[in-house]
């Protein structure tokens, strides 16, 4: 059987061979084939996929030299030109080619180096688009697979999470999933010799490796009857963690790792492909109860039966979910929600990427256009060579094609050029690109790569060399009397491209403008907290050292008052989530509200948990009232809380009268009088999502209401910022030398971080745009260089006859000015309709922004008349003598 | 026209025949022994390489010798006198080459 097929196979490949050669030879072959392989099968065992590599690549190789020979044999009887002879001929328009190239290096330059910008722009974006949009996932039929979630319009929110019963009443009833799961991140303490580092956990519910298809590397995954409320402890390990901490020995299983100070088995290793779940180093079994009051926090992945729609299974879901209403009210509030995988995490970037996209395709058609110019110019210049070459019986197809071999040397050499800075240039932008996006997207080159550049530079060949090519042939034989009639054609395709370079360019410019004065506007928008100076971590208190609020408080007390007497701490607080470091959303009921049932609007409320002296920490303003003291959220009943302005406005009538006025957390009037908690102040808002994400209603608590274990530090450090982690590592050691710190980092890198892929991108469309401007404005001078050089007769006879330099240099301008006008008109037409498209990706401009339009046009004006001024004062300079004696 | 020094596989395909002609296969194992499996000749490789040297006349397809096994009818090949001459000429020129590079290194 599978003899067979491999001699069939090998019968396809034979079909690469040209028709002859298999008439004569591929009986033997094929006996040879089946000889030879069975020879291999008795020396080395069965054949895999050395040996086919090595007949496929003997197959195509011999095929692609019986093609060439068989070539060769064909145009020899066609030309009367001899086997040899045909080879020597290209050679020697190789060799001419490059006679050329050396002779004229200005042109020759000229040409790679429009190349190279073009191709480099474009092997570089489409490298970065690759990875983010079209290399597939690692997952076998990852076109089945879709992004589960729920979504609660009504609280505001697109995306809540999955509630665990949620998920498990899809799973038991719904018939569009072959297989669904969901799963939570986290942090645990990972304790090793002494010392503690923290690591982060899945816990996955037990279906998920059914999903992704994942098969362990070693061991096993964890079974239905691990994945119960109080079941076992059992953990798989991650490749990477396997390699780093226990040197890939597959003698880990049996043995147990002590996460928080607790002893897990480890059951198995996980493959690579795990990583695209999250960057974690251990998985746990979820172990959530089926009745769980956790709320919606878990991520789902599911996997569709094959010819199953996403329509269909929403539908089938959303009904599955609505049988549920008898049993959980809230779920009139949340519902099942799909997106493919790619959509949900880079569905934001997808407008960006296309956009880089599209600018870098601009670049290389305005560099092509300018290449075209160039070379319609020069074969204007060698109708001369081409008419004696002609007369003396050159053929029109060896003309053609020595023009063609030039163009193409050039074009290839500047493409490779272009190929290895795109590429290069573009590694830089992935490394810092790294950590900004899910694991599972990499940016490794592969054939998709390649083929791209081929076909770019292919297309990019025929679109300027083939023309200038033809028509050289084509026309340099007629007679050339004709020349000053035709010349006025020239000058008018020349024209048309120069106008095309100029409105393409202005579209460039009005995006990149717009882009990067939002860019500019956003670095100046006030974040409401302190940014300098400011260094951030997290520790996680282990439940075993730690069990109790007592213990947990001591700790944090002393902690936090060490901290305060280290040398250079200005200022030191603790905090749930510090600004642009997660959502924790709650609900809020005010005291005298309209009540609201379950199923009203409700939009969610950013909680946080803060120390005393977090205001003065992180500079958030006070805008009423008074922060936290030690002595806040000690005695029951006499809770308090803070809100921000947000929450003072759309739920308590503004600012004034809000502080003395009660709320409480949850969606109705507390059962219990001592709930309700007091506002004792408010504050400012902080743009807690970043600058760019519009701010939530959000109160503060204090820490004693809600004792955490898991809090983010907030140290303000006169010093650098070295000596500021050196100091708290120092002080955590000291209290307790198994802990932690996790997520290390500053202020200052977290705001870059929130705003770095717009920088990039607008750095990018900025680049893209000047270079486009440059392009077209290179491509103007020449054409008015040229147009000037062509009419030195015409505009010496004017001055003979009378003509001031002032009325020539005016008329120049003229001239050029009427095509950069059309240009930028047909280019300010097009930009309206580019910042429609643009607008998604801006925030604090408007697709529409005058200013932008207004100074990127003056930009382009100023430049183009520069580039029209320089031919206009040489043609005002001609000498009338010079021009008329040459007639 | 076969420039000289000739191709590996050439000279090893020729030098196979020397003795007796050979079918596809036997030239294969001839050379795959003789070069301690050095040069592997792959079907398209090992019949272009027939299908040059046919042409210039340096070996020449011949029916299956009498005492060749009860097989399906094969293909031999056999080196013609041209064939023979210029194979004795490269090995003369490749031993010239040996020489010299031996008196070089000792």
């Amino acid at each position: 059987m599978g003899r067979d097929r491999g001699t069939s196979a090998y019968r396809a490949l034979m079909r690469l061979f040209p028709q002859g050669f298999r008439t004569a030879r591929g009986r033997e072959m094929e006996r040879l084939f089946t000889d030879v392989r069975a020879a291999w099968e008795d020396e080395r065992g069965r054949p895999g996929t050395r040996f086919w590599l090595s007949v496929t690549w003997d197959t195509v190789r011999g095929a692609a030299g019986e093609w060439g020979s068989l070539a060769m044999e064909t145009s020899t009887r066609a030309t009367g030109v001899a086997r040899g002879e045909l080879m020597s001929q290209m050679m020697a328009d190789v060799r001419y080619a490059w006679r050329r190239i050396l002779r004229e290096p200005l042109y020759a330059g000229l040409i790679l180096l429009l190349m190279t910008v073009g191709i480099a722009g474009n092997a570089a974006v489409f490298r970065i688009f690759n990875g983010l949009f079209l290399r597939p996932l690692p997952f076998e039929d990852a076109g089945q697979l879709v992004d589960l979630d729920e979504t609660a319009p009504q609280w505001n929110l697109e995306y809540v999470g999955i509630a665990y019963p949620d998920f498990a009443a899809w799973r038991e009833s719904n018939r569009s999933f072959e297989s669904m799961a969901v799963y939570d991140g986290g942090g645990a303490n990972f304790a090793s010799g002494g010392t503690a580092e923290r690591i982060s956990y899945v816990a996955a519910s037990h279906d998920l490796d059914d999903v992704l298809r994942l098969e362990p590397e070693v061991g096993r995954f964890f079974t239905e009857a691990e994945d119960v409320p109080d079941g076992p402890k059992v953990v798989l390990l991650t490749d990477g963690f396997w390699a780093q901490k226990f040197d890939r020995d597959p003698a880990v299983l049996g043995s147990s790792i002590s996460l928080d100070g607790e002893p897990y088995d480890i059951i198995g290793v996980l493959p690579p492909e795990a990583r695209f779940v999250a960057d974690a180093q251990v998985w746990r079994p979820l172990q959530e109860k089926v009745e769980s009051s956790r709320g919606w926090y878990l991520t789902g992945v599911g996997r569709l039966r094959p010819g199953v729609t996403m329509e269909q299974a929403v539908a089938d879901l959303t009904s599955v979910h609505k049988g549920m209403i008898e049993s959980r009210d809230v779920n009139r509030i949340t519902s099942p929600v799909m997106s493919s995988l790619r959509d949900r995490y880079l569905g934001d970037v997808r407008l960006g990427a296309g956009l880089l996209l599209a600018a870098v395709g601009i670049v290389l058609l305005i560099a092509c256009a300018n290449i075209a110019g160039l070379m319609y110019a020069r074969s204007l210049s060698r109708e001369d060579e081409m008419a004696v070459r002609l007369a003396l019986g050159a053929g029109r197809v060896r003309i053609a094609s020595q023009l063609l071999t030039e163009s193409a040397l050039l074009a290839v050499l500047g493409a490779v050029a272009g190929a290895v800075l795109g590429l290069w240039g573009s590694g830089a932008l992935v490394r810092a690109m790294a950590d900004r996006f899910p694991p599972w997207v990499t940016f490794e080159l592969d054939a998709r790569v390649f083929g791209f550049g081929l076909c770019l530079t292919a297309a990019a060949i025929l679109l300027f060399g083939l023309t200038p090519a033809l028509r050289s042939a084509r026309g340099a034989h007629a007679a050339r009397v004709g020349r000053t009639t035709a010349s006025g054609a020239r000058r008018r395709g020349m024209g048309l491209l120069v106008m095309g370079e100029v409105a393409l360019a202005l579209v460039l410019l009005v995006v990149g403008g717009l882009s990067a004065l939002d860019v500019w506007r956003l670095g100046r928008v006030d974040p409401g907290f302190r940014v300098d100076g400011l260094t951030e971590y997290a520790i996680s208190l282990p439940a075993a050292r730690y069990p109790d609020t007592d213990s947990r408080e001591a700790f944090l007390q002393a902690y936090l008052q060490r901290l305060r007497a280290e040398p250079g701490v200005e200022h030191v607080a603790a905090a749930s989530s510090l600004p642009l470091s997660g959502h924790w959303g709650w609900f809020y009921v005010v005291e005298g509200e309209a009540p609201r049932g379950e199923n009203d609007a409700n939009p969610v409320v950013l909680q946080r948990v803060v120390t005393p002296g977090y205001l003065e920490t992180m500079g958030v303003q006070l805008l009423a009232g008074r922060g936290f003291d030690e002595f806040d959220g000690r005695e029951e009943g006499a809770g308090v809380i803070l809100v921000n302005e947000t929450f003072a406005r759309t739920r308590m009538g503004g600012v004034e009268g809000a502080v003395g006025r009660r709320i409480a957390p949850g969606t109705g009037i507390p059962d219990d009088e001592e709930d309700w908690l007091t506002v004792v102040g408010v504050t400012r808002d902080v743009m807690h999502y970043g600058v760019d994400t519009p701010m939530r209603p959000g109160v503060y608590q204090p820490w004693r209401q809600i004792p955490l274990s898991s809090m983010q530090i907030a140290l303000v450090y006169d010093g650098p910022t070295a000596d500021a982690v050196a100091a708290a590592r120092r002080v955590t050691a000291d209290l307790d030398p198994e802990l932690p710190l996790a997520s290390v980092r500053t202020m200052s890198e977290s705001m870059d971080r929130s705003l770095w892929t717009r920088r990039a991108a607008s750095w990018l469309i900025g680049t893209f745009s000047a270079v486009a401007l440059l392009l077209a404005v290179a491509g103007l001078y020449g054409v008015i260089s040229y147009s000037v050089n062509e009419r030195a007769r015409e505009i010496s006879v004017r001055m003979a006859v009378g003509a001031r330099h002032g009325q020539v240099l005016a008329q120049v301008v003229r001239q050029g000015m009427t095509l950069v006008g059309a240009g930028v008109g047909v280019g300010l037409l097009a930009s309206v309709a580019a910042g429609g498209l643009v607008s998604g990706i801006l925030v604090e401009v408007g697709p529409r922004e005058p200013a932008v339009y207004v100074a990127v046009t003056a930009l382009l004006l100023v430049v183009a008349a520069l580039a029209n001024f320089v031919p206009a004062r040489r043609a005002s300079r001609l000498d009338p003598m010079v021009a008329l004696r040459g007639e | 026209m076969i420039p000289s020094p000739m191709k590996p596989q050439w000279f090893q395909i020729l030098l196979a025949l020397a003795r007796a002609p050979l079918h596809g296969y036997g030239i294969q194992r001839a050379v795959l022994e003789r070069t301690d499996a050095g040069i592997r000749l792959w079907p398209a490789m090992l019949y272009r390489s027939l299908a040059t040297l046919e042409e210039e006349g340096l070996i020449a397809s011949v029916a299956a010798p009498e005492d060749a096994p009860d097989d399906e009818r094969r293909q031999y090949y056999a080196l013609t006198r041209t064939g023979r001459e210029r194979l004795r000429r490269e090995s003369d020129l490749l031993a010239r080459w040996v020489r010299a590079a031996e008196a070089e290194l000792s």
